[in-house]
C-alpha cells in the first residue's frame, strides 16, 4: 500500500473514534442510548439508513453480480427498495410514532401479544449476531488484502474501535459516524465514476462497448426463467415481500427514524435515504460494469471491485476507496449491534424475566453491546468453516420474513386481526415456507408464497379467535381518513 | 409464466409507480406536516415522493 493511502486511511480510523467518542458525553439515560434521546434530524437519519443497509455484500456482492447480470441488479436499490421505503415514511414510521415504541418487536407485541414480541426479537437478534460476524469476517479479510494484517488483528482493532463508540454513544454516535462514512462512501464511488468514464470514452463509449459484448447487461430485468433473478420472482419476491419486511419492520435501519427530534423528521429522513439510495448502484453496481468495460483479467466475478480499485484508482484515491468498503462494513456493524442490544434489553429482557428494573436499561444496554460484539468477534473466524450454518439462518429468516410482514400489514390496517391468530401465522407460516423452499423453488418465490399464505390464514384464523379487549385501535392501526 | 416477456417487467415497474405516485397523494396533509416546525411547501414529503418516483420512471423507462 502507497504510503499516501495509509496516512489516509488511520486519519479516518482516527476521525471515526473521535466523533464517537466525543458524543458519548450526551448519554445519561436508556433512552438517550438507544434513541439518541430523540435529537436526530432528517439529514442525519437518512445518512445513517444508507450507511447502515450499505453493507459487506452490497460493496464485494454488488459489483460481482452486476459483472455477471449487468443492471439488473439494482433493482435491489430501484423497485426492490424505493416503493417499500416511500410507504415506510409515510404509513409505518408516522404509526410506531403514534404508538410510541422503541423497536418493531415492541409494536408486534402490542398489536398482537409478549410472545410474538419475544419470537420476532430473537429470531432477529440470533440472525444479527451471525450478520455482524460475517461483516467483521470480511472486514478482517479486507484489512489482510491491503494491509497484510493477519486476521484476527483485523477482527480485534475493528471489534474495538467499533465497540468503543458505540458503547460509549450509543445511537447518536452510531447515526453520526454512519453518516461521515456514507458521504465517504459517495466521494469514493463518485471518483470511480469519473474516473471509469474518462478511461472508457465516456457514458455513450462506456455503454456502446457494455452492450455490444453483452446485449442484456443494460436490461433493467432478466428473462423469466433466469435462475437467480427471474423477472416476475424479483417483483413478486423482491417488491412485495422481501424489500417490504426489510425497510418496514427491520429494527437496524428504523430505530434512527424512531430516534428522530419529530415525526416529520422521522419520514422526511426515510424519504432522503430513498432519494440517496436511487444513486447507490453509482457505488455498487457501476464498479462490476467497469470491469467488464475494461476487459479485467479476473477469476471470479467478485474479484471486480479490487479489479478496479487496484487498476482505475491513482495512490491517496485506492485508499479513500478502502476506507469506503471499511466504512460501509463499519456503519452496518454498528448499527446492528445497537439495535440487536436494545432487543435484548428490552423486548426479551422485559418478556422473559419478572420485574425488570427500567433503570438499568443503560448500564445492561451498554453490557450486551459488549457481549453481542464480542460473541460475533469469537465466531467471526468461523464464518468461512460455517458458511452451511451461515446460509441456514439466513435462509430462515428470510423464510420469517413472509410472515412477519404479513403479522404487521393486516395489524397494521385492519382490527380484525387476533393474538392467537397472530402467533399460529407466523410459526407455520415459517414451517410452510420452509417446507416450499425444501422443493428447490427459488427464494424470491418462496417469499411471495410464504406471504401470501399468511395473509390468507391470519385473516382466517382471526375469524375463530377472540381479539384483546385492551386493544387501543385508535393508536396502533393506521387509518389516515378516519374523523377525529 | 416462464413465457411472458421481459418488457412486461419494466411495463408492470412503471405502473406500479404511477399507482404508488397517486397513493402518495390521497394521505390527508395534516398528517405529513405532524411534528413539522411549519407546513411549508419544501416540508411536504409527498412532493419529495414525487420527484423520487418520476426518477424511477425514467430508470425503467431507459433501461428496458
Amino acid at each position: 500500500m502507497h504510503p499516501l493511502d495509509l496516512i489516509i486511511v488511520l486519519a479516518y480510523l482516527g476521525l471515526i473514534t473521535f466523533v464517537g467518542l466525543r458524543l458519548s458525553g450526551r448519554v445519561k439515560s436508556a433512552h438517550d442510548f438507544f434513541l439518541a434521546g430523540r435529537t436526530l434530524t432528517w439529514g442525519v437519519i437518512g445518512l445513517s439508513i444508507i450507511g447502515t443497509n450499505i453493507g459487506a455484500n452490497s460493496y464485494v456482492g454488488a459489483a460481482g453480480n452486476a459483472y455477471s447480470v449487468g443492471i439488473a441488479q439494482a433493482n435491489f436499490e430501484w423497485i426492490g427498495a424505493i416503493p417499500a421505503m416511500i410507504f415506510a415514511a409515510l404509513v409505518f414510521i408516522p404509526l410506531y410514532w403514534k404508538a410510541g415504541v422503541y423497536s418493531i418487536p415492541e409494536y408486534l407485541g402490542l398489536r398482537y401479544n409478549q410472545a410474538v414480541r419475544v419470537a420476532a426479537a430473537i429470531i432477529t437478534s440470533v440472525v444479527a449476531v451471525v450478520t455482524i460476524a460475517a461483516a467483521l469476517w470480511a472486514l478482517a479479510l479486507t484489512l489482510q488484502t491491503y494491509l497484510g494484517w493477519p486476521t484476527w488483528v483485523g477482527i480485534l482493532v475493528t471489534g474495538s474501535i467499533v465497540g468503543a463508540y458505540s458503547i460509549a454513544g450509543g445511537l447518536a454516535a452510531v447515526a453520526f459516524t454512519d453518516m461521515l462514512q456514507v458521504c465517504i462512501m459517495f466521494v469514493g464511488g463518485l471518483v470511480i465514476v469519473g474516473l471509469g468514464l474518462a478511461e472508457t470514452g465516456g457514458a455513450s463509449g462506456f455503454a456502446s462497448t457494455l452492450v455490444g459484448d453483452n446485449p442484456n447487461h443494460l436490461s433493467a430485468y432478466l428473462p423469466a426463467d433466469h435462475e437467480t433473478y427471474p423477472w416476475p420472482g424479483v417483483i413478486l419476491g423482491l417488491g412485495f415481500v422481501l424489500s417490504p419486511a426489510y425497510w418496514c419492520a427491520g429494527q437496524a435501519i428504523l430505530q434512527r427514524s424512531l430516534g428522530a427530534r419529530s415525526q416529520w423528521d422521522a419520514s422526511a429522513g426515510m424519504m432522503f435515504a430513498a432519494i440517496a439510495k436511487t444513486f447507490v448502484p453509482l457505488l455498487i453496481v457501476f464498479p462490476g460494469l467497469l470491469a467488464l468495460v475494461m476487459y479485467a483479467e479476473i477469476e471470479y466475478p467478485d474479484q471486480a471491485l479490487a479489479w478496479v480499485v487496484k487498476n482505475v484508482l491513482p495512490p491517496g484515491i485506492s485508499g479513500l476507496m478502502f476506507i469506503a468498503i471499511i466504512a460501509a462494513l463499519q456503519s452496518s456493524i454498528d448499527s446492528q449491534v445497537n439495535s440487536t442490544s436494545l432487543m435484548v434489553t428490552r423486548d426479551v429482557r422485559y418478556v422473559l424475566f419478572k420485574n425488570p428494573d427500567p433503570s438499568k436499561d443503560l448500564k445492561v444496554g451498554r453490557m450486551l453491546t459488549l457481549v453481542l460484539l464480542l460473541a460475533a468477534m469469537a465466531i467471526a473466524p468461523m464464518i468461512a468453516a460455517m458458511g452451511g450454518i451461515f446460509t441456514f439462518i439466513q435462509t430462515v429468516f428470510s423464510l420469517f420474513q413472509g410472515p412477519m410482514l404479513a403479522l404487521l400489514v393486516l395489524g397494521a390496517f385492519t382490527r380484525r386481526v387476533t393474538p392467537t391468530a397472530g402467533l399460529w401465522t407466523l410459526l407455520s407460516g415459517v414451517v410452510l415456507a420452509a417446507a416450499i423452499s425444501l422443493l428447490g423453488l427459488n427464494m424470491l418465490y418462496v417469499a411471495f408464497i410464504g406471504f401470501v399464505y399468511a395473509v390468507v390464514a391470519l385473516w382466517v384464523i382471526s375469524g375463530f379467535t377472540e381479539a384483546r379487549e385492551d386493544m387501543d385501535y385508535d393508536k396502533l392501526t393506521y387509518v389516515p381518513w378516519r374523523k377525529s | 409464466m416462464m413465457e411472458l416477456p421481459v418488457a412486461w417487467a419494466n411495463y408492470l415497474s412503471m405502473g406500479g409507480f404511477v399507482l404508488l405516485g397517486v397513493l402518495v397523494w390521497l394521505i390527508p396533509r395534516k398528517l405529513i406536516f405532524q411534528g413539522a416546525p411549519e407546513a411549508s411547501l419544501w416540508r411536504d414529503i409527498r412532493w419529495w415522493a414525487t420527484v423520487l418516483i418520476m426518477v424511477q420512471l425514467g430508470l425503467y423507462a431507459v433501461f428496458t
